[in-house]
C-alpha cells in the first residue's frame, strides 16, 4: 500500500465520517464538527492532488484558502448556535427550520 | 483618434449620469444643465465618430482567458445607431427639462437615462459578441428601472417587470449563442463569426442563427414577444420616445442586420425572419387601430414599423432596414415627443377625452402631424422614401404573398395614423380644462426632429456609402443616391403602395359609410383590441410557471439532514455516471 493510497483512503474516511455525522445529528454543534472533519477531507484531498499532478504550490495555496473559508464557517456557525441557544432554548435544528417551503 | 472618440461616446453619458446623481435632488436646475451638457456633448461625440467609420478594431481591452478580448469596432452599422442614440437621447433629455420640471428624483430619471445612452453606444460599437450581451442587458435594465419610474404605481412596476422577464428570454438565447460561437470557434469577436461561420456544424449553426431571432424578436418586441411594449407606456413619455421607439428596440433589428451574412444560408431562417416582420406589422397595425390610449397607439405602431425593418433583412435588403430604421428613429421620437406635450397639457393618456387641440396647441399639432405623414408614407418625408425602399426589395427579391401583405399593412398604418391625429386634434374637445402649447424647450426638441423628418432622407446616398465601405462581410451594394431616390420615385411599387396609402386615407375620410365592414366582423376589432390573446398567453404561462413553482415547495423541507442526503445522492449519482463512462 503506497502512500497516495493510504491518503485516498484517509480522504474517503474523513469525508464518509462528516457526511455521516451531518447525517445523523440533529445538535447544532455536532453539525459545526461534522462539517469541519468532512473539510479536513476536503484539505487533505487538495494537497495530495498538487502532490499528484505535481503542482505542489496550487494545491497548497488552495488548501491555505480553505483554511481560512473553514474557520470562518465554524465561527459562524458556533456564534449561530449561541443565538440559537439563547433565542430557541434548544440546539436542535429542526427548530431552525423556517425555510421550509 | 477614433479610440478617444469611442470612449468619449460611451464614457461621456456614464460620467454625465454620476454628475447627476451625484448632485443631489435638491439641485434640480444643475441636474437638468448637466444632463443637457453630458448628452450633448455625446451627441457631438458620436457625431465626429462618423469621420472616422472603418471596419477594424479601434479600441481593444484585453481582458484575457475565458471572455477574450473586449473589442470595439466603429462600422458604418454601429457608428450609424450610436449617433442616433446619443442624437435622439440629447434631444429626449432637452425635451426632459420641461417635461419632468418639478418631479421628484430627477437625479434618479436622468442617471439612468444617461447610463442608457452609453450602454447603446456601447451596445452598437461592441466588436465581441460577450461585450454586446453585457451591453444588450445594460440597456434592458434601464429600460426596466425606467419604465417602472414612478415605482409607486403598480401598473408601472408590473409593466417594467414584464419588459424585464421578456427581454431576458431573448438576452438568454444570445448568452448561449455567444457561448455556443465561442466553443467552436475559440473567439467571442464578430468578426470571427462572421468570416468563419462555415467551420460550424450545420445544425449548430441553425441554433445560433434562431437564437438571435429569439434575442431580436424580444428585443425589438415582435410577435409573439411583442407584448411587453405597451406596457412599457407607463414609462415618462421622454423615455418612451428614446428607449421604446427610437433606440433600444431597434437593437434587434440591428442584431439581424449585423448577422445577416453568417444566418442567410440557414435553410428556413430567411423565411422565419420575413413571417416574424410580416405577422408583427399586420397584427400591431391592427390593435393601433383599435388603441385608445394614445401611447399605446404609438407603441404599436413601433412594432408594426419595426416588422417592416425584421422583414427587409429577411428579404435581404440590409441597408433597406437600417435606412428605415434611420427614418423611423426620427419621426417616431418625434411622433412620442409630441404626444408627450399633448398628455403633459391635458393630464390623460385617453384619446376619448382629447379632440380639438389642434386650436390650442398649434405648434404641436405641425410637428405631430409630420411625423404621422412620414409614419402613414407621403411623399418628401423620410418615412416615404425608406418604406418605398423596403416595399420595393420585398417585392423583387421577397415571396409575393409577404410583399401583398406588407402593402395592406402600409394602408392600415395610413388609416390607424389619420385616425390618431383626428382623434387628438381634430373634432370636439370631449375632455375638460385648458390645455396649453408646448415649453420652450419641448419646442427645441420637436422641432429639432420635425427638421429631420423632412431631411434625413437627403442623406441616404452618404448612408449607403458608410455602411458599403465599412461592412466587409455584408457585400452591400448601395447605388448612388440620385439613381436611388430617381429608381424609387419611377419605381411601379411606389405607385401601387402610394395608392394602397391613398386607400388608407379614403377609408378614414368615408369611415362613417364603412362602419358596416367593422360590425361585419365584429371578431376582428374584439380580438385587436384583447391584444390576440397574446396577453392571455403570457397570463397563462405566468400562472403555469407559478403552480410548478407551488408544488415544488414541498421538496423544500427546511431540514438539514434531508439536504444532507440530498447532497449525498447527488454525489453518488456523478460517481454512478463517472464510474459508467
Amino acid at each position: 500500500m503506497n502512500a497516495m493510497t493510504m491518503i485516498a483512503l484517509a480522504v474517503m474516511g474523513l469525508v464518509g465520517a462528516g457526511l455521516y455525522g451531518l447525517l445523523i445529528t440533529r445538535n447544532l454543534i455536532k453539525v459545526v464538527i461534522a462539517l469541519q472533519i468532512l473539510v479536513k477531507g476536503a484539505l487533505l484531498a487538495l494537497v495530495a492532488a498538487g502532490q499528484a499532478s505535481e503542482q505542489v504550490n496550487l494545491g497548497q495555496s488552495l488548501a491555505v484558502t480553505v483554511i481560512v473559508a473553514d474557520t470562518i464557517v465554524a465561527v459562524v456557525g458556533l456564534g449561530l448556535a449561541v443565538q440559537a441557544k439563547r433565542l430557541l432554548g434548544t440546539l436542535d435544528v429542526k427548530a431552525l427550520s423556517n425555510l421550509r417551503g | 483618434m477614433a479610440d478617444v472618440l469611442i470612449i468619449l461616446t460611451m464614457g461621456l453619458p456614464w460620467l454625465g449620469a454620476l454628475a447627476v446623481w451625484l448632485t443631489g435632488d435638491r439641485r434640480p436646475h444643475a441636474q437638468h444643465r448637466l444632463a443637457v451638457g453630458f448628452a450633448l456633448a455625446a451627441a457631438l461625440a458620436a457625431l465626429l465618430l462618423l469621420g472616422s467609420v472603418s471596419s477594424t478594431v479601434e479600441l481593444r481591452i484585453a481582458l484575457g482567458g475565458a471572455f477574450g478580448d473586449f473589442t470595439f469596432v466603429p462600422d458604418g452599422l454601429g457608428v450609424f445607431l450610436t449617433a442616433v442614440a446619443t442624437v435622439v437621447g440629447s434631444l429626449a433629455v432637452i425635451f426632459s427639462v420641461d417635461y419632468m420640471h418639478g418631479e421628484a428624483q430627477l437625479g434618479r430619471y436622468y442617471a439612468l437615462v444617461l447610463l442608457f445612452i452609453g450602454a447603446m453606444a456601447g451596445l452598437a460599437l461592441s466588436g465581441s459578441l460577450l461585450l454586446l450581451f453585457i451591453f444588450w442587458e445594460i440597456t434592458a435594465l434601464c429600460s426596466y428601472a425606467l419604465i417602472s419610474f414612478y415605482n409607486d404605481d403598480p401598473k408601472a412596476v408590473a409593466g417594467g417587470i414584464k419588459a424585464l422577464i421578456i427581454t431576458q428570454i431573448g438576452g438568454v438565447g444570445m448568452l448561449a449563442g455567444a457561448l455556443v460561437a465561442y466553443s467552436y470557434l475559440g473567439d467571442y469577436q464578430i468578426s470571427t463569426l462572421l468570416s468563419r461561420y462555415h467551420e460550424l456544424p450545420s445544425g449548430v449553426l441553425a441554433v445560433l442563427a434562431f437564437g438571435f431571432l429569439a434575442a431580436a424578436a424580444a428585443k425589438s418586441a415582435q410577435v409573439p414577444f411583442h407584448t411587453w411594449l405597451p406596457g412599457a407606456m407607463e414609462a415618462p413619455t421622454p423615455v418612451s420616445a428614446l428607449i421604446h421607439a427610437a433606440t433600444m428596440v431597434n437593437a434587434g433589428v440591428y442584431l439581424l442586420a449585423r448577422f445577416y451574412p453568417a444566418f442567410e444560408g440557414v435553410s428556413g431562417w430567411t423565411t422565419a425572419v420575413v413571417v416574424v416582420g410580416l405577422v408583427s406589422a399586420l397584427l400591431a397595425a391592427l390593435m393601433a387601430l383599435c388603441a385608445t390610449d394614445l401611447k399605446a397607439a404609438l407603441a404599436y405602431s413601433t412594432i408594426s414599423q419595426l416588422g417592416y425593418m425584421v422583414y427587409a433583412v429577411g428579404v435581404g435588403a440590409v441597408f433597406a432596414s437600417q435606412f428605415h430604421l434611420l427614418s423611423h428613429a426620427v419621426f417616431k421620437a418625434l411622433l412620442f415627443l409630441s404626444a408627450g406635450a399633448v398628455i403633459h397639457a391635458v393630464g390623460t393618456r385617453d384619446m376619448r377625452q382629447m379632440g380639438g387641440l389642434g386650436r390650442q396647441m398649434p405648434f404641436n399639432r405641425a410637428v405631430f402631424i409630420t411625423g404621422a405623414l412620414a409614419l402613414a408614407g407621403l411623399p418628401l418625408l423620410n418615412g416615404f422614401w425608406s418604406k418605398e425602399l423596403i416595399l420595393e426589395h420585398g417585392l423583387h427579391d421577397g415571396p409575393v404573398w409577404a410583399y401583398a401583405g406588407m402593402l395592406v399593412g402600409a394602408g392600415l398604418t395610413a388609416l390607424y395614423t389619420f385616425r390618431m391625429v383626428w382623434l387628438v386634434f381634430y373634432g370636439e374637445r370631449r375632455g375638460s380644462g385648458h390645455a396649453h402649447d408646448a415649453g420652450p424647450m419641448m419646442r427645441v426638441a420637436t422641432g429639432a426632429l420635425a427638421v429631420g423628418t423632412l431631411t434625413t432622407w437627403l442623406l441616404v446616398g452618404a448612408f449607403g456609402d458608410l455602411l458599403e465601405d465599412s461592412l466587409p462581410f455584408h457585400g452591400l451594394h448601395v447605388e448612388p443616391a440620385s439613381a436611388l431616390l430617381e429608381e424609387i420615385i419611377t419605381a411601379p411599387a411606389t405607385l401601387v403602395a402610394l395608392g394602397v396609402v391613398a386607400l388608407g386615407l379614403l377609408a378614414w375620410w368615408f369611415r362613417d359609410r364603412l362602419a358596416w365592414i367593422g360590425r361585419a366582423f365584429p371578431q376582428v376589432g374584439q380580438a385587436a383590441a384583447a391584444d390576440f390573446g397574446f396577453n392571455w398567453l403570457n397570463r397563462q404561462i405566468v400562472h403555469g410557471t407559478g403552480q410548478i413553482a407551488e408544488a415544488l415547495r414541498t421538496t423544500q423541507t427546511g431540514y438539514l439532514n434531508w439536504n444532507v442526503l440530498g447532497i449525498v445522492a447527488g454525489f453518488v449519482v456523478v460517481l454512478g455516471i463517472l464510474a459508467l463512462g
